[in-house]
């Protein structure tokens, strides 16, 4: 409760310091999966965002760029934090775009292998 | 490191040779092939001028290696194909290996360990024990982890005092860290006098054992046949007792090469198991009292089944009470298949309970708070009014130097006995304190945590969807893939190197762990190349047990000890290993990237020495070098099926396989 009220206090400072006005540049998908891979979201959150046991899926449920930047640079868990002299807003927007280009997973029972594992009692 | 032993002095050598040929002339035409029974035979004549120590004169085998050329050295040594009548120090030491059943030693050969050597493989022909080569005597020590952990019977490893044990010192901690015993075997030469130059010298030593004693739980250096008997079974007794650990012989080899004028007079003391200790019944019945009175009870494991036995019995204990378990998994404790295994809860249980019995867990502290290495801050996640309680040996043997026992915890009852062995009292003791209205309470929680824990499992089944098709291959991906090549088998999944977390927890999360051998933990000490010798080991007790063997290998753990792939080929030990060839030491790189972003200087460099590309390793090519059928490297997730098929079909037939999978890094 304490990090979700953390979270939604940071993001309206942020919105309130004009963030969306600073972005002078339309975001790229494209761009982002560079930046992705460069920084290193891959190695926590998989090389589409799918996640894993080191870090959540950013798939398909991706936040906005403005709630992104927030816990990029605020978070207080056990992710390293961004600041903006390593990340800047423009790239966490090229990020953002790139996760949400990113196809949604199936449904675990359109896989044979997985629906084989489907725990039936 | 050298294997020979060269002369030094001129007097030395004449009497050598004289007493040499003297010894051929007369042992020779009378040997016998007596291997796996004690000999008795007069020292060759005149060899009673050179004692040492009121020891019997140097062999005729030491003595023509020293005086005879090479030719004659094979033939006085006999090798397969014959032995002679004569008995060695080395020889009974094999009797006392035998009457411990030890079933293999471990060894890379060295000239400290010569005597033993020869006696393994033909005196002792070369079974109970078996000597098993390996390429590295960190390989040793790991194989002797794995085999233990499947076997539940300890083995050995035997190196030099000096040189290979200090190879071997990083996986004997990691026996250390992990409570697994084996009996460490040292060649030394204690008397300066009997070094054959300066190879000798470098590999002896006062007190060989110095550099490991931290994380070794008792040493000998014995100093007659007598001593070595005593010792090997007292150090062997040692071992197997709770807390388990490695111990230590230091073996002279003077000694090994004595020899024996009287075998009759030679003892070997009977082994009797140690029982372990039980925890204090008055404690345990008010750990009894508390569980039954809480609403919120939970339970951590740790290391608590020790055997199957242990198992049954915290499943036992856990429906009693209907509390939920955590396994930390460093034993497959309790079976992931059952619904009150709550582990993927871990955080919110242990925020909710009002008491939690710690049950052989090395790190209790570590779960009753939590740690954030990003801002280097704790704090507890249980409750103010929750009773902590644990149960287990960590208090009844510890060495100081080295801090594998954790953080201190703060407990209101603390337990000294062994899990597993107070276990049956403490069900006795929550039976007895259950009454009728308190049962029909604590049943009501199960259909909780049996939703719970179905809802988990499809959590999971769904989130291994995620990425599917993608390359590299999710460890989501590969994991499923292999496992539905294995679940209608006898499988146990040996290793999966220093954390499971490696692979997202993956095949805990999806796969049916019912049976205590499924799972046999990780490298405890965190030390990087237990993964793959560790495996070896364990699948050569697997190989007699019919399980079948799976190795999930981290790319960095294999680079450091890979010469187990040979030992498995050379050995015929079935055993699948695939490759979570992620090409990096991802766990570090990740670390590194944290602490350059905490100091606000970028992460562009956090790839230096972190990972394991330019070039790409091919493991695939390693292991076919190294004689083990193999495939990959594979980056596309729908290669990956029929490569697995073919590979368990090649360790259904007796052999090696290695699938190397390209992979994500978690």
């Amino acid at each position: 409760m304490k990090t979700r009220l953390f979270f939604v206090i940071t993001v309206a400072l942020m919105l309130a310091a004009g963030w969306a006005s600073a972005q002078d540049a339309t975001p790229s998908a494209t761009r982002g999966q560079e930046t992705y891979m460069r920084v290193g979201c891959y190695q926590c959150h998989g090389t589409n965002g799918q996640g894993n046991d080191a870090g959540p899926a950013l798939t398909p449920k991706t936040l906005p760029a403005v709630a992104m930047a927030a816990f990029v640079r605020l978070n207080p868990g056990r992710m390293p934090v961004y600041p903006q002299e390593v990340l800047s807003d423009a790239e966490i927007a090229d990020i953002v775009a790139f996760l949400q280009s990113v196809p949604p997973p199936p449904d675990a029972d359109s896989i044979d292998l997985l629906r084989d594992l489907k725990q039936t009692d | 490191m050298a294997k020979d032993k060269h002369k030094t002095d001129p007097g030395r050598r004449k009497f050598l040779r004289n007493a040499a040929l003297a010894g051929a002339a007369t042992t020779l035409p009378t040997a016998a092939a007596t291997a796996g029974q004690p000999n008795t035979t007069a020292p060759p004549a005149g060899a009673q001028e050179e004692t040492v120590r009121g020891l019997s004169p140097p062999s005729v085998q030491q003595m023509a290696r020293e005086a005879a050329t090479p030719d004659q050295v094979e033939q006085l040594a006999g090798g397969s194909k014959s032995a002679t009548a004569t008995s060695f120090g080395s020889d009974f030491m094999i009797d006392v290996m035998k009457s411990l059943k030890l079933g293999y030693v471990f060894s890379n050969p060295g000239s400290s360990f010569l005597g033993l050597h020869e006696s393994i493989t033909v005196y002792g022909g070369n079974t109970t024990p078996e000597f098993i080569t390996c390429m590295h005597e960190e390989s040793a020590a790991a194989m002797a982890n794995g085999y233990y952990k499947a076997a539940l019977e300890p083995a050995a490893i035997m190196c030099h005092g000096t040189v290979g044990l200090q190879h071997a010192a990083m996986n004997l901690y990691n026996a250390w860290c992990d409570r697994v015993p084996l009996i460490a075997i040292l060649g030394n030469t204690i008397n300066a006098t009997d070094r054959m130059g300066g190879t000798d010298w470098r590999h002896s030593a006062q007190d060989p054992v110095a550099m490991v004693r931290d994380f070794t739980k008792w040493d000998d250096q014995p100093m007659s046949l007598q001593a070595f008997a005593e010792s090997m079974v007292r150090g062997w007794k040692i071992a197997t007792t709770p807390p388990m650990e490695p111990v230590a012989l230091a073996v002279d080899s003077t000694l090994q090469e004595m020899e024996v004028e009287d075998r009759a007079s030679l003892t070997i003391p009977r082994f009797t198991p140690s029982q372990p200790p039980q925890g204090e019944l008055g404690a345990v019945r008010e750990t009894a009292r508390l569980l039954v009175a809480a609403d919120n009870p939970l339970i951590i494991v740790d290391r608590v089944a020790r055997t199957p036995t242990g198992m049954r019995l915290l499943v036992e204990l856990a429906e009693l009470l209907n509390a939920p378990v955590i396994d930390l998994a460093s034993r497959q404790n309790m079976p992931n298949t059952h619904y009150l295994n709550q582990t993927r809860q871990m955080g919110s249980l242990i925020r909710e309970a009002d008491v939690i019995v710690g049950l052989e867990v090395t790190d209790f502290w570590g779960q009753v708070n939590a740690v954030n290495r990003a801002t280097m801050t704790s704090a507890p996640r249980v409750g103010k009014d929750v009773k902590l309680i644990t149960i287990d040996v960590n208090n009844l043997y510890l060495k100081s130097n080295y801090q594998d026992f954790q953080r201190y915890a703060p407990v209101d009852l603390s337990i000294s006995g062994d899990g597993e062995a107070t276990l049956p009292a403490l069900i006795d003791a929550v039976k007895q304190a259950l009454k009728p209205g308190r049962k029909r309470a604590i049943a009501g929680r199960a259909e909780r945590f049996r939703k719970m824990h179905a809802a988990s499992y499809e959590e999971s089944r769904q989130l291994a969807a995620y990425g599917w098709t993608h390359s590299p291959v999710s460890t989501a991906r590969m994991c499923t893939e292999l496992y539905a090549q294995i679940k209608d088998e006898d499988w146990a999944l040996v290793s999966v190197g220093a954390s499971e977390r490696f692979i997202s927890q993956w095949p805990h999360r999806l796969w049916a762990f019912d049976e205590h051998y499924r799972y046999l933990g990780v490298g405890a000490g965190g030390g990087v190349g237990y993964g793959l010798p560790a495996a070896v080991g364990a699948a050569l007790a697997n190989k007699a047990l019919g399980r079948l063997s799976v190795n999930i290998q981290c790319d960095g753990d294999f680079m450091y000890a890979n010469g187990a792939l040979w030992t498995a080929a050379h050995h015929r030990i079935p055993l699948l290993t695939v490759m979570h060839n992620n090409r990096a030491y991802a766990q570090e790189t990740m670390l590194v990237q944290g602490t350059a972003n905490r100091r606000k200087r970028g992460v562009d460099k956090s790839k230096i020495g972190t990972v394991i590309q330019d070039p790409n390793i091919d493991y695939a090519k390693l292991a076919e070098g190294m004689g083990v059928w193999s495939a990959g490297p594979i980056e596309d997730p729908d290669e990956l099926g029929p490569a697995l098929a073919e590979a368990v079909r090649v360790v259904k037939s007796g052999y090696p396989a290695l699938v190397d999978v390209v992979t994500q890094m978690r």
